[in-house]
């Protein structure tokens, strides 16, 4: 489906790298049409997101982000030897991402937030849930569905730094408190390439594939999850 | 049964315009050069188009006006007279009366007698909708031929006093004036029968995927430019009060655009694991965008998910002929049939997505050769 004159320098990957990817898109396409429909980002594409709904929205945020860099952590120690190439990349991305939280703090208080109420904060349901999946999921051995995973974070990471920050700029009128979000939106080219390298080191057959569409199909459920609970209660 | 693209006509009314000369058609806002129209027109990337008004912004032609240039255009390159056409099939995004439905006006500038008439609703893929009613009708044996107009004369919506009847410069905003460089006229005509001529295109199958359950309006035209106002055109105590707030300008929300193409790429990639179409074996490629689009990580990363086109099978003749609304694909597969000659065998994908509330449709055309 493309046009596109830059594509010159071809990523190769194999056949069932390929179709993982290709079923990872619609995952993620099916994704985002459900996010549209999510209330708290409803307001947001629809021009009427307050600087209260962007304080809600992280307090609800903060906990799954501390979260997230515990369960890469713990899957960089489920991969064996076997997969030591694999580690060492996942122990990388753990490395960049274990402090972002403190930054999605100081946004919170830069949008008029108080740093106590954040920091005592419970995990909403959808957190609850999708912490405990995958938890779950990085302690059994060699736990390479969660690529699938690692897409769907990635993707938001994606679309929170070019979709979300700039609306929120635009509809809150708040300056310097979205840097949490864009902050995401860097190095997007060494992620892609990066996830392209660790789908072709994987994907060695029809079964692994399934698992790791079957991973970003959770994931993408229960991060909507926690996006729903933000409005709710 | 199957049904068999025949002819196909196309109508661009008056002179090529070049970007320099649209505000001498379109007229000035408030007097002064638009500051946005340089930005919209780099990214669109259209040089020229055509608009059925002059220089005095008077209309000098007809939404079945148009269509009818088109059609006889089409049946000329045909055995049909325009008297043995079975069934009528049109779209546009705005004709020139509210009501009574398109297909009834331009079966009356057309004079074909006692006809089946169809017409569909919509913006830009009202006409592969319009083209699958009449498809579908020939494969039912129901009508042996079928003659289908899309026809656009949406420069009306972009004259000055518009903007100027709805606030001017000051309240004109990037999402209201967008589409003011994007859009012009045009209308064209495919003739679909039930046995090919000497070289048809066989109509393998039409699909479309809508979305609008989900996503937020995205081109309209009939709301107000508040978020917080729920009221569309005729809600309003006059007309008047309509067009001063806005709710009769066309409006393009922008940065739902993305949207709107990763949402076409939905449907073309649902499409293939249908096994509808296999993107390396398919040889032609006819899209209703704007190229900047294609630009995009999507795009190469279906390059690596091996779901591409290659570039050598893309046309298209937007930049040339203008963005028509849904003439355009029709006025594409015109020019695209009329320059290239293609053998039997060939296979050809329309793809049009359609912004005003995410609904993208999708045309398989396969070459014959009549024996």
């Amino acid at each position: 489906m493309s046009a596109n004159p830059e594509a010159l320098e071809r990523t190769v990957i194999g056949e069932h790298a390929q179709a993982a990817l290709r079923s990872l898109m619609q995952v993620w396409f099916d994704f985002e049409r459900e996010l549209a429909q999510v209330p708290i980002l409803r307001k947001l594409l629809d021009g009427r997101f307050a600087k209260e709904d962007y304080r809600t929205l992280l307090l609800n945020l903060r906990q799954q982000v501390i979260e997230g860099s515990r369960w890469i952590s713990r899957s960089a120690s489920s991969f064996d030897r076997d997969f030591s190439d694999v580690r060492s990349e996942v122990i990388g991305h753990a490395r960049d991402e274990h402090r972002d939280y403190e930054m999605l703090e100081k946004d919170f208080v830069a949008a008029g937030g108080d740093l106590d109420a954040i920091r005592g904060r419970e995990r909403n349901l959808g957190s609850e849930a999708l912490h405990g999946y995958l938890m779950y999921r990085a302690s059994r051995p060699n736990p390479v569905e969660l690529l699938g995973a690692m897409w769907i974070i990635e993707g938001l990471g994606e679309k929170m730094a070019n979709d979300w920050a700039g609306r929120i700029d635009e509809q809150t009128g708040l300056d310097g408190a979205t840097r949490f979000l864009k902050y995401h939106g860097e190095n997007d080219d060494d992620h892609l390439s990066k996830l392209y390298q660790l789908l072709d080191r994987v994907c060695v057959d029809e079964a692994t594939v399934a698992q790791i569409v079957k991973c970003a199909q959770v994931v993408a459920r229960l991060y909507r999850l926690q996006l729903e609970e933000v409005t709710r209660g | 049964m199957n049904a068999y693209i025949t002819a196909t006509g196309a109508h661009l009314p008056g002179p090529p315009i070049n970007n320099d000369e649209i505000e001498n058609v379109l007229g000035l806002v408030d007097g002064k050069p638009s500051r946005l129209k340089k930005r919209i027109l780099k990214a669109n990337g259209i040089k020229t188009r055509h608009y059925a008004l002059n220089g005095g912004h008077e209309t000098t032609d007809s939404v079945p006006g148009m269509g009818a240039k088109a059609a006889r255009q089409a049946l000329s390159a045909s055995h049909v007279d325009t008297h043995d056409i079975r069934m009528l099939s049109c779209a546009t995004t705005q004709g020139d009366f509210v009501a009574p439905g398109f297909a009834s006006l331009m079966q009356a500038e057309l004079g074909i007698p006692r006809v089946e008439i169809h017409t569909t609703h919509g913006i830009c893929s009202s006409s592969l909708m319009a083209v699958k009613a009449a498809a579908n009708t020939i494969r039912l044996g129901e009508q042996p031929n079928a003659l289908v107009v899309a026809s656009e004369l949406a420069s009306r919506l972009f004259k000055h006093t518009r903007y100027e009847a709805a606030g001017g410069g000051k309240v004109i905003d990037f999402n209201a004036e967008f589409l003011r460089w994007m859009l012009s006229d045009g209308a064209g005509a495919l003739l679909v029968e039930s046995t090919p001529s000497t070289r048809s295109a066989r109509i393998d199958w039409i699909r479309s995927f809508s979305h609008a359950d989900a996503y937020p309006l995205c081109m309209s035209i009939g709301g107000t430019r508040d978020n917080d106002d729920a009221r569309t055109w005729q809600d309003f105590p006059t007309y008047a009060e309509a067009e001063a707030a806005g709710a009769l300008l066309i409006r393009q929300d922008v940065k739902l655009l993305d949207d709107v193409v990763k949402m076409g790429i939905d449907g073309a990639l649902r499409l293939i694991d249908e096994g509808a179409f296999n993107p390396a074996t398919l040889d032609h490629m006819l899209c209703h965008y704007s190229s900047h689009h294609f630009r995009s990580k999507i795009f190469e990363m279906l390059d690596v998910a091996g779901a591409s086109i290659a570039e050598h099978k893309w046309y298209t003749n937007l930049y040339e002929r203008g963005n028509t609304g849904c003439a355009s694909i029709f006025i594409m597969l015109d020019e695209f049939l009329r320059t290239h000659d293609l053998e039997p065998g060939e296979t050809i994908l329309c793809m049009v997505p359609e912004s005003g509330r995410f609904n993208t449709a999708y045309m398989h055309l396969t070459m014959v050769e009549n024996p």
